[in-house]
């Protein structure tokens, strides 16, 4: 499959839902997230029962749709969720979606905050994929991230994981890890590397470290404080990760993520695809048609925008450019960089006969692509668009911004997408954020 | 007609060096005088330009009339004719000088006389004003007034022991500065009965009333309706209005001689009404104009293009605009095979010049790219015939030319003793001719210099500051041509030629320029997608190179749900920021490189 048709799946299948909770900030962390500090947990904090209140409010009172065959509980830290709790947020899907045989249902958690029962109770409630947040193997480097965990509570969290997957229903598991962090060199990175491979996840997201606007490591940057790598470095460490994973056998199937065959992200490719999804909770975007809505990212906006009726949502989603009309789905330059993150790439051809477009369009893009010096960074096969892997991935900003301009100059034109019925009335929240 | 004598007017203007506090003081001067109420008081009253408040100086000149009560119980006008404090503008500076009989010299009550002001006084001293020294920021700790004192009686011979101590920040000694213009700033001549003679020192332009003209009536009687001639210009214009500054324009039936004003009269650019011009009577008029008119001549020129061509028809319309307003701004258009469609421009100055860059990007939204400063070079062709050059790029091949002049300064520098070494090591590098040294004081002295003019109007006042810690400052006048052994220095980027980044440099000093030319691009162009090669060459010789690595990684590790609309919008921003760049072939070159001649010595 490749590029749905935006309605024709009859609503999104995919389901985001936030869950804000953490014990601490990390440095580098923008997330709408709720530092709850470390002796937090689900069990006893009256802020995570009185948020999930207000989110299975939220999920209850959200427009009917198809069974959800993934399911992604993000946060924040869900795993400071009981099985309980996980157990509630589940059946408020089921209820209002029903949740398909065979579903992804993923939860991100944090080594440190559960222990080997909490992990099988939640797995007991239906989880059956889990994000494991590790960042890095290094105690040093997770003490000047900001993290709560150090090496040893990885390994014990990657171990009960393992085990899990052998006699416990844990279909797969995946370890994230930050590259490209102060300090960084490539043998540092080659034995983090050695080190998560060692552990033998099934899939890999492996991150550059983004300095944010507004984090600790922003701050530290303005003062001189945080010596990030040189950005040939930065390529180097990327090429190790490119070369080494995959000699372990694992495919690249988008700039950050590897998986073994049969272990990438089913729900993560759902963002990258260009078809919908709902999002729940404080902070959490939705785009069950293609157009986006993002929620306040405080529970104190997000409880209000609860209370706000629902066509007032709908109603900015009215407000949209003429470009890209309610219901149409996402506009072309979107669907390119989202789409272009793929080792699969874009299926052109199609997409720009769907957008109305020329060939002398596509070739003028091609023109300027040559212009910019991009043009050796993409591989054209039959209407079929990639980015070559690893030099044309490394580089997608500079392809995607001769795209995006691209768009923009054609934009006003740009018909809507003629096969893409309208939504069912009255069915959606949906606005761009 | 005002009924004021003409006994009782005193036009005086105040000369200090920037920072020396001249606008506080006038400021301080109109509220003492009630001519402006403490609370329509807006931080210097008189440089009312947004660029001018910015940048702490004033661009164009104002004037304002204040009535004091004197000692004598007498009511008094006083015009207070401001002046530009740059080099760029001292023909301007000339002719407010000449609408004055006296002036206020305000000096640093710490820091001492500078060039700038020694000029400008030397300026007064020749237009036959009344100077009265006044010793500013007196309430300062490092204050030694006496000694400041002794230096002015040394450098300038004027006596001081009628100087007046003042603090224009707290207001102490402005009583008497406003007593001390009327006793000893003489009045006027009273020639109001002689034929109308106006000087034009100042005017602007106003969208809906034209051409305003700030001037002072030297004779006769100037009303409302009248016939005017401007001599120079040769209009004839019926005058809408006549006034006065108070400073807010109001308006008077009419103005006699020895009395400052403004005029309208649907005059459509600023060019028809010259600073210098005389105004007389069409039906009656002067016999002769008033003495030292002269057209500004443009000095430094550069290239301004569009980043992006569609805005050229833009460009061309706020030129045409700016021109109304600025008369000493001249333009035609230049085409570049690297830039695209564009204007060579001529200005008074550096000053000048980033002026009108900023407000063409400011007031009229424009994304510019300005190429690095030249003069105009006298190229005397191997046919007898000259030509004159303001664009390195178009300068002959060798094989066409007999030799090249180019213009010459006289450069005055006037310093502590203490940077004597560093500034000759400063002008040497500059191919400064030495001339003379003078001091001044035990510890000041004027270094005096020959130059060419192309060394002045690249970073010489910024090194010559930064040599100094802010100590010296500086004056330069034309002295006229001379040949020298000069080359076109070519630029190339990417294999291309790049003629906006071409100079014409001297023979000795090529192979450095063009090995920092290409150092300092290689910093300040982007890395991109492929390896750019720069080249620096003289003819097709190619005498310094370097090149810029490709880059290898340029990517947004994350984009889920939340973050694609994040990730579009740096897409855009990023695209945007390239957009500010000049694409030069493939490779986009920003602002900056386009002034790297300029950066070489940082």
């Amino acid at each position: 499959m490749d590029i749905p048709t935006i309605g024709e799946s009859r609503g999104p299948r995919s389901a985001y839902v936030h869950i804000p909770f953490c014990h601490r900030r990390c440095f580098y962390c923008d997330f709408a997230v709720v530092p709850l500090g470390d002796r937090a947990d689900g069990a006893s904090s009256g802020s995570i029962q009185a948020y999930l209140k207000l989110l299975l409010g939220e999920i209850a009172a959200s427009p009917a749709g198809p069974p959800l065959s993934t399911v992604y509980l993000g946060g924040g830290t869900p795993s400071l969720l009981t099985p309980d709790q996980i157990r509630a947020v589940l059946g408020a899907l089921k209820q209002r979606y029903g949740i398909a045989a065979g579903a992804e249902i993923t939860l991100e958690m944090d080594p440190a905050s559960f222990d080997r029962p909490r992990l099988d109770g939640v797995l007991a409630v239906g989880v059956n994929r889990v994000s494991l947040g590790g960042q890095s193997f290094d105690d040093g480097v997770l003490e000047r991230l900001g993290r709560r965990h150090r090496r040893r509570d990885l390994l014990e969290a990657a171990s009960w994981l393992q085990q899990a997957r052998q006699h416990d229903g844990l279909r797969s598991w995946s370890l994230d890890l930050i590259q490209g962090l102060p300090q960084q060199n490539l043998t540092h990175w080659r034995g983090q590397l050695e080190q998560a491979l060692a552990l033998s996840p099934p899939h890999l997201s492996i991150y550059d470290l983004i300095v944010e606007p507004g984090t600790v490591f922003a701050r530290r940057q303005q003062q001189g404080l945080l010596e990030l790598p040189e950005p040939d470095l930065g390529a180097d460490l990327m090429d190790l990760t490119w070369e080494r994973l995959r000699a372990a056998g694992y495919g690249h199937y988008e700039i950050s993520n590897y998986a073994r065959p049969g272990h990438a992200s089913r729900h993560n490719r759902v963002y990258w695809s260009g078809a919908g999804w709902w999002g729940f909770g404080m902070g959490a975007t939705s785009a069950p048609y293609g157009l986006r809505l993002a929620r306040p990212r405080t529970r104190a906006a997000y409880a209000g925008w609860l209370t706000e009726p629902m066509e007032q949502h709908t109603a900015t989603a009215t407000k949209q450019p003429a470009a890209e009309p309610a219901g149409s789905g996402m506009a072309l330059d979107e669907l390119l960089i989202v789409g272009l993150r793929r080792r699969e790439g874009v299926a052109m051809a199609e997409l720009a006969r769907r957008h109305g477009l020329r060939n002398t369009d596509l070739e003028d893009l091609l023109a300027q692509l040559s212009d910019a010096g991009c043009r050796g960074l993409l591989s054209i096969e039959g209407g079929r668009w990639r980015l070559s892997d690893p030099a044309g991935l490394a580089l997608s900003n500079a392809v995607l911004r001769v795209m995006v301009g691209w768009w923009e100059q054609r934009a006003p034109r740009a018909p809507s997408i003629g096969a893409a019925p309208a939504p069912p009335a009255g069915a959606h929240r949906s606005a761009v954020d | 007609m005002t009924d004021v004598p003409v006994q009782r007017i005193r036009n005086f203007c105040i000369i200090a060096h920037i920072d020396h506090g001249k606008s506080t003081l006038a400021d301080r001067l109109l509220q003492e005088t009630g001519t402006v109420a403490e609370r329509d008081m807006q931080a210097q009253f008189l440089d009312n330009m947004e660029l001018e408040r910015e940048r702490g100086i004033t661009i164009k000149l104002q004037a304002a009339r204040m009535e004091f009560r004197a000692a004598d119980g007498e009511n008094y006008i006083l015009n207070l004719i401001d002046t530009p404090g740059h080099v760029d503008f001292s023909y301007e500076v000339s002719r407010s000088l000449q609408a004055c009989e006296g002036a206020l010299l305000v000096v640093d009550a710490s820091q001492g006389v500078e060039a700038q002001t020694l000029a400008n006084v030397y300026l007064a001293l020749e237009n036959d004003l009344e100077i009265i020294p006044v010793l500013n920021k007196i309430d300062l700790p490092g204050a030694d007034p006496a000694r400041i004192k002794e230096e002015i009686e040394a450098i300038i011979g004027l006596d001081t022991s009628k100087a007046i101590d003042c603090s224009a920040k707290t207001g102490l000694g402005v009583p008497d500065i406003l007593q001390a213009v009327v006793d000893r700033v003489p009045a006027p001549a009273d020639l109001v009965s002689e034929p109308l003679r106006a000087l034009i020192f100042d005017s602007y332009y106003d969208p809906y009333r034209g051409v305003i003209v700030y001037f002072r009536v030297i004779s006769g009687v100037i009303a409302r309706k009248d016939k005017v001639l401007l001599m120079a210009s040769g209009k004839t214009v019926e005058l809408d209005e006549v006034g006065v500054m108070a400073p807010d324009q109001r308006q008077v039936d009419s103005l006699h001689a020895g009395e400052v004003g403004y005029m309208a009269a649907s005059i459509k650019a600023v060019a028809d009404a010259r600073v210098g011009d005389t105004i007389t009577l069409a039906a009656n008029p002067a016999a002769e104009p008033l003495p030292g008119y002269a057209e500004a001549k443009p000095m430094v020129f550069c290239g301004l293009f569009p980043t992006d061509a569609d805005q050229y028809p833009d460009l061309r319309e706020a030129l045409d605009k700016l021109q109304l307003s600025d008369a000493a701004l001249k333009y035609e258009p230049e085409t570049s095979s690297a830039m695209g469609f564009g204007f060579r421009c001529g200005f008074l100055g550096l000053l000048h010049m980033e002026i009108v860059q900023e407000r063409l990007e400011r007031e009229y939204d424009l994304d510019l790219i300005v190429t690095a400063p030249s003069v105009i070079y006298q190229v005397n062709m191997m046919d007898g015939s000259i030509l004159m050059v303001d664009n390195p790029a178009t300068l002959p091949d060798p094989q066409k030319r007999e030799s090249i002049e180019e213009p010459y300064v006289k450069l005055e520098i006037y310093t502590p003793n203490s940077y004597n070494g560093a500034l000759m090591e400063l002008c040497q590098e500059r191919r400064g001719e030495y001339i003379d040294m003078k001091y001044i004081t035990t510890d000041r002295v004027t270094l005096h210099y020959e130059m060419p003019l192309a060394e002045v109007v690249t970073d010489f006042f910024d090194v010559m500051k930064s040599r100094t810690k802010g100590y010296a400052s500086m004056e330069y006048s034309l002295i006229g041509y001379r040949k020298n052994e000069l080359v076109r220095l070519d630029v190339l980027i990417n294999a291309e030629k790049a003629d906006p980044l071409t100079t014409i440099v001297h023979r000795d000093k090529a192979y450095n320029v063009g090995k920092g030319l290409v150092e300092k691009l290689k910093e300040l162009i982007p890395r991109q997608q492929f390896k750019i090669p720069i080249q620096a060459s003289i003819g097709s010789r190619i005498i310094a190179s370097e090149s810029i690595s490709a880059i290898r990684k340029d990517v947004l590790a994350k984009c889920y749900g939340g973050d694609i609309s994040r990730k579009k919008k740096l897409l855009k921003k990023q695209a945007k920021g390239k957009k500010r760049m000049k694409a030069m072939g493939r490779v986009d070159v920003p602002q900056e490189a386009f002034m790297a001649v300029l950066k070489l010595n940082q």
